[in-house]
């Protein structure tokens, strides 16, 4: 890991098109400030891996008995005049 | 083109509207399995309310997937601007969204990963995995299920 030390003001710059800024140092907490293009995703990381170990998890029970699907109770919509294709499981 | 500068609340939409062979492409990969772009969503149960979205590249790589209306009908997650931006959508009514589903054999559960939504621009199959980082959504919202 390429560690940099930096002070509240200054930036790094990461593959050209991403700035990363140091906003405020206070208390143990450190603000940092992004730029980055749209199409870059950036998130806390702890939110993001809650996330990709959840997809993982379904992923492995994907492979397991999906019976239980077939007992998943859908809530009444009462507003529903329509018929919505398939009526609930029972 | 223009975009909305505000995140914008997507609506229900009936996932089976997409046909089984059609391919959707999420360029960013999806969380935890990083490189695996090329999915279908696969009508397997045929209950038109679980659909199994199948990798492409791997055939070992799948989850089920559903509308969470079905079961959260109070659920709005918000596309944010970057993200409308990104998949071109312009409309909230082009968005075709559906989440993970864990089913967890032991404990006789289902949950449905509110936190994670897939997010699929249904015109151009262009979509990606949303993380709603600052919403309270869980990874893990119980389907209540009948007693077998």
């Amino acid at each position: 890991m390429l560690v940099l030390s930096r002070r509240p003001g200054e930036s790094i710059v990461i593959g050209g098109q991403v700035v990363v800024t140091i906003i405020e140092v206070r208390g143990g907490q450190v603000r940092v400030g992004i730029d980055a293009p749209r199409s870059v995703e950036v998130h806390r990381e702890e939110v993001y891996r809650q996330v990709a170990r959840e997809n993982v998890a379904a992923v492995e029970s994907a492979g397991a008995d999906p019976s239980l699907l077939r007992q998943a109770v859908r809530p009444a919509k009462p507003d529903d005049a329509q018929p919505a294709g398939e009526p609930p499981a029972s | 083109m223009t975009y909305p500068e505000r995140p914008t609340r997507v609506r229900e939409q009936q996932v089976s509207e997409v046909s089984a062979d059609r391919v959707l492409e999420f360029p960013d990969g999806i969380p935890g399995f990083p490189g695996y772009e090329r999915f279908v969503l696969v009508e397997e149960l045929g209950d038109g309310v679980f659909q199994r979205l199948q990798s492409l590249d791997d055939p070992d790589l799948a989850m089920y997937v559903c509308s969470p209306w079905l079961f959260f009908p109070d659920y709005a997650p918000e596309v944010g601007p970057a993200e409308q931006e990104d998949l071109a959508l312009q409309r909230a009514e082009d968005a075709l969204v559906f989440c993970p589903v864990t089913i967890d054999p032991a404990a006789m559960r289902i949950y449905v990963n509110l936190l994670g939504p897939f997010v699929v621009n249904a015109e151009t199959r262009r979509g990606r995995q949303l993380v709603l980082a600052g919403s309270d959504y869980p990874t893990r919202a119980p389907v209540d299920l009948t007693s077998a």
